[in-house]
């Protein structure tokens, strides 16, 4: 499908070095966060929206199919391209190109990693505050692409309420430019947010215009040890049932603490079934009352321990433990699928229990942490993949959370999104109808199905229509 | 913990299992820092070598030029939660290379004249002292049979006109602090460092034996290396190759942050604004931070700023891992970034303590000086430095 003569034309485009066709360079492109490996057909990096437009026009003529891909940090599967597919890597597109501190926003290229973007702000005084664990690996196009969500967003809300404006690159090559440095717009369809999740299957996201917040002044976080689970996911409703909304209040469980500990050695409990983290701010004296308010209530609740930060490093120790979890189960297996249920809250403790007890009766090891605020768990299942048997069982243990999930009134994904690895439940979980709308809201924007076919939906049933 | 697997208990060819593809490294890579193309990442290299391993890929040229275009800086592995030891899989994989002829060219030209001559220059190994002649009386070290410290200049420092000034301050230091040291001369092999991070180990070990011998031979009980990747050699991989030495092994700013805080030496004040540059072979690998800032706080008046980046998350000059011999223009790029990151600062001196940082980064700021960033700095090692301030 693709021949020099593209090759060459996509060269003249975005400059030799930034067309890659050999396999050792295509295989730098074959993966994202999970598992997953398949090699694309090529990879172009532009570095400009003028390029990208030039490239997709030449995808859509030859109808090649197109996978944006930002830091390939995804936890879904949506940046692998499909067999003969291009790869559109973005990170060359990393500059930010206005902080507008009168209004509050910031405009930057989509390749920008997000952690840049939350150190230039700060440098003014200002916060940009959806903070996915993996900021300083992620970006923000692939940020908005997925939805991404971290555990400042109990307080401050995720992604997509941050997104203000978009540019956007349509499968056909036509730039759209939607939203605005309005704070209120209802003047049409909601366009920005119909791109939020869409994983590039509705076009390449190329720049955005995010709001911020003035930076709160004080914070205060603390550490609760429970040595039973129950109690401490019954204690997070409690601690939100109080009156206090942490800014971040998160859970991690006994496996969680020890791959933990043994990469930072930084003095967890590894005895505990779990441990919170809390984070209060505001002004001083707020941010103290709240966080003396949430401790004694983990102290009501069963904590056998809670302590409060001393000063910031000892509260950047302990962010640091919960932003390297996910990394760090590398330790215990080589090979782990990280879920990203949400529940209602106040299905949290029942969650943690059926997650259990899959664990047990698929015997496998999965570890569980996440926003515990807000409902949205990271059920890690640890396994090794060259064990075929280990890996039929990771597949039915997937199918059995997410049915509990569902069960239990959540959903499959909060902030990862479907890409391939949830596509077969996701009618399960939206229904019939939502399928259609979905599927006619994709037709509508990419009636080639060239835009990251077989994510979020699955190719044929698109086809199918076309 | 219990169930799992400790990363000390693994074989090399496991490590990479470990890597979860997170991408946490991208960022503190300087050469993915640099192209912002993934085949530039660590995460891509383990990614390379582990599908080789596994049959998926095979070996070519451009995949050679991909394991060569890293500075084995050791950055990411800093970060890695996983732990995945990327120097070790990136040394192995080069070797793999080596077997198969894919040896970089550049680095097979370099191996090829440490195998000739013994060290990398090219040049006679007979020629080790040329950096002495231009002296006005030869060092008191020189051609001495028995001394309680042996001095290794190391390779770049012997033969490179631009760095002959370090073993010069070097052995004056050494003089004015009334040691008893003793030069190895035409002795003096390679460190094996060279061979050893290109994948040729039973070369490097030849000449480590043999250094070994020159400097028992001495009778001495302390090395002192001025090149921080000749220090790493002997204080780390020597003992793991050849066993216990039985010696007590010192990175020459150790020597002198000693010998300044014992008073040995006085210093004149230098009223002046200095940044470090963390040597990757020194801080990283060697744990050695506090040594060359020890020094820098016994010149009086002289104020120590730091980089952004500094310490353990010192950005590299762009000098290690041969990938100057590999790619130059790739080395030169990195060594502008970390120059920039000087200028920052708005110090008056770059000072590391390797000859080869000095040499990068003092072609970074010819660099950037030619692309019109005006910067007002001196790049200098901690030696050519305190020697001049010498009362
Ligand atoms: C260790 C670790 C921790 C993580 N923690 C969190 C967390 O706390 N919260 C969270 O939400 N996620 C988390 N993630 C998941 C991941 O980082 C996020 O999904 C992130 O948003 C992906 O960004 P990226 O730039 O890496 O995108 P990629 O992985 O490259 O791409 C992801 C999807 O976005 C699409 N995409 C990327 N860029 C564009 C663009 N410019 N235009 C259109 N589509 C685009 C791709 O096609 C793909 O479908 C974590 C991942 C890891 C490995």
């Amino acid at each position: 499908m693709v021949n020099t003569a593209i090759v060459e034309e996509l060269r003249g485009i975005v400059g030799a070095d930034y067309v890659l066709t050999d396999p050792a360079d295509l295989a730098s492109y074959a993966y994202d966060g999970t598992f997953q490996e398949r090699r694309p057909a090529l990879v172009v990096s532009p570095a400009t929206t003028a390029e990208v437009v030039a490239v997709v026009k030449v995808a859509a003529r030859e109808r090649l199919p197109i996978t944006a891909r930002g830091m390939g940090s995804g936890l879904a599967g949506a940046s692998i391209a499909g067999e003969g597919g291009l790869v559109l890597s973005l990170t060359r597109m990393n500059r930010i190109l206005e902080i507008d501190q009168e209004n509050m926003m910031a405009t930057a290229q989509a390749g920008v990693i997000t952690g840049d973007l939350q150190n230039a702000v700060a440098a003014v005084g200002l916060m940009y505050p959806p903070d996915p664990s993996s900021l300083k690996h992620s970006t923000l196009g692939g940020n908005a692409a997925c939805g991404a969500g971290g555990p400042m967003c109990l307080k401050y809300g995720v992604t997509q309420d941050y997104v203000q404006a978009l540019e956007v690159v349509l499968a056909d090559g036509e730039v759209l430019r939607c939203g605005g440095k309005n704070i209120k717009d209802v003047t049409g369809y909601n366009l920005v947010d119909l791109f939020i999740g869409s994983e590039g299957t509705l076009g390449i996201i190329t720049e955005l215009t995010v709001k911020l917040i003035p930076k709160p002044a004080a914070t205060r976080t603390a550490k609760a040890v429970f040595p039973r689970m129950d109690d401490a996911s019954a204690a997070v409703n409690r601690i939100l049932l109080s009156g206090v909304l942490p800014s971040k209040l998160e859970i991690m469980d006994g496996t969680t603490i020890e791959c933990v500990e043994d990469y930072l050695h930084c003095g967890l409990p590894t005895d505990a079934e779990a441990i919170l983290i809390i984070e209060t701010d505001g002004d001083a004296v707020n941010a103290q009352r709240e966080i003396e308010t949430a401790a004694q209530v983990c102290k009501d609740s069963g904590a056998s321990e809670v302590q409060v930060a001393r000063d910031a490093k000892e509260a950047d120790e302990l962010w640091l433990a919960r932003r390297s979890v996910s990394g760090s189960l590398g330790r215990a297996r080589p090979n782990k699928l990280g879920e990203d249920i949400s529940v209602p809250r106040s299905a949290i403790p029942e969650m943690v229990r059926r997650i259990k007890e899959i664990a047990f009766r698929h015997e496998l090891r999965i570890v569980v942490f996440g926003h515990a605020g807000d409902g949205n768990l990271h059920p890690n299942i640890l396994f090794d993949r060259r064990d075929p048997d280990e890996l039929r069982r990771v597949e039915e243990a997937v199918a059995d959370i997410f049915a509990a999930a569902v069960e239990l009134g959540g959903t499959l994904s909060g902030e990862h999104g479907v890409g391939t690895l949830k596509l077969p439940y996701l009618e399960m979980a939206v229904g019939p109808v939502a399928m259609r709308v979905m599927r006619g809201i994709k037709g509508a924007l990419d009636p080639l199905n060239i835009l990251n076919p077989g994510k979020v939906l699955p190719r044929e049933l698109h086809c199918e229509r076309a | 913990m219990t169930e799992t697997t400790r990363l000390a208990d693994l074989t090399h060819d496991e490590l990479y299992l470990h890597c979860i593809r997170c991408g946490l490294c991208l960022y503190t890579c300087p050469a993915y820092l640099e192209t912002l193309l993934e085949p530039d990442s660590p995460r891509a290299r383990i990614a390379l070598v582990r599908a080789a391993a596994e049959g998926r890929l095979d070996y070519s040229e451009r995949f050679a030029d991909r394991i060569h275009r890293c500075t084995l800086c050791t950055a990411c592995e800093k970060v890695c939660p996983s732990g995945v030891e990327v120097e070790k899989l990136l040394v192995e994989g080069r070797a793999d290379l080596a077997e198969a002829g894919l040896l970089s060219p550049g680095v097979r030209r370099l191996t090829e004249s440490l195998a000739a001559n013994h060290n990398i220059s090219g040049e006679d190994n007979s020629r080790r002292l040329i950096w002495t002649e231009n002296l006005p009386q030869p060092p008191l070290g020189a051609g001495k049979a028995q001394a309680k410290m042996a001095y290794f200049v190391g390779c770049v420092s012997s033969f490179f006109p631009a760095s002959y000034s370090i073993p010069q301050s070097m052995t004056r230091l050494l003089e004015a602090a009334g040691e008893d040291y003793a030069l190895l001369g035409e002795q003096e092999q390679c460190c094996g460092f060279p061979l050893l991070v290109s994948g040729q180990e039973p070369r490097a070990e030849e000449m480590m034996r043999h250094n070994l011998e020159r400097v028992r031979a001495l009778g001495a009980d302390t090395v002192v290396a001025s090149c921080p990747s000749c220090y790493h050699m002997w204080k780390h991989v020597y003992p793991e190759v050849l066993g216990e030495l039985g010696l007590r092994v010192l990175h020459a700013t150790e020597w002198l942050a000693d010998a300044l805080e014992q008073g040995r030496l006085k210093l004149k004040p230098l009223p002046g604004r200095v940044t470090y540059h963390d040597p990757c072979d020194l801080g990283r690998k060697s744990g050695i931070y506090d040594a060359p800032r020890r020094v820098l706080r016994q010149v009086p008046e002289l104020e120590l700023v730091e980089m952004r980046d500094h310490h353990a998350n010192a950005l590299c000059c762009g000098g290690g891992g041969n990938l100057e011999s590999h790619n130059p223009d790739l080395s030169g790029a990195l060594a502008e970034r970390r120059v920039q990151q000087a200028v920052d600062t708005g110090a008056q001196y770059l000072v590391s303590a390797c000859q080869q940082c000095k040499r990068t980064m003092a072609n970074g700021l010819r660099l950037l000086t030619k692309k019109g960033v005006k910067a007002r700095l001196r790049v200098m090692d901690l030696m050519e430095l305190v020697e001049r301030q010498l009362e």
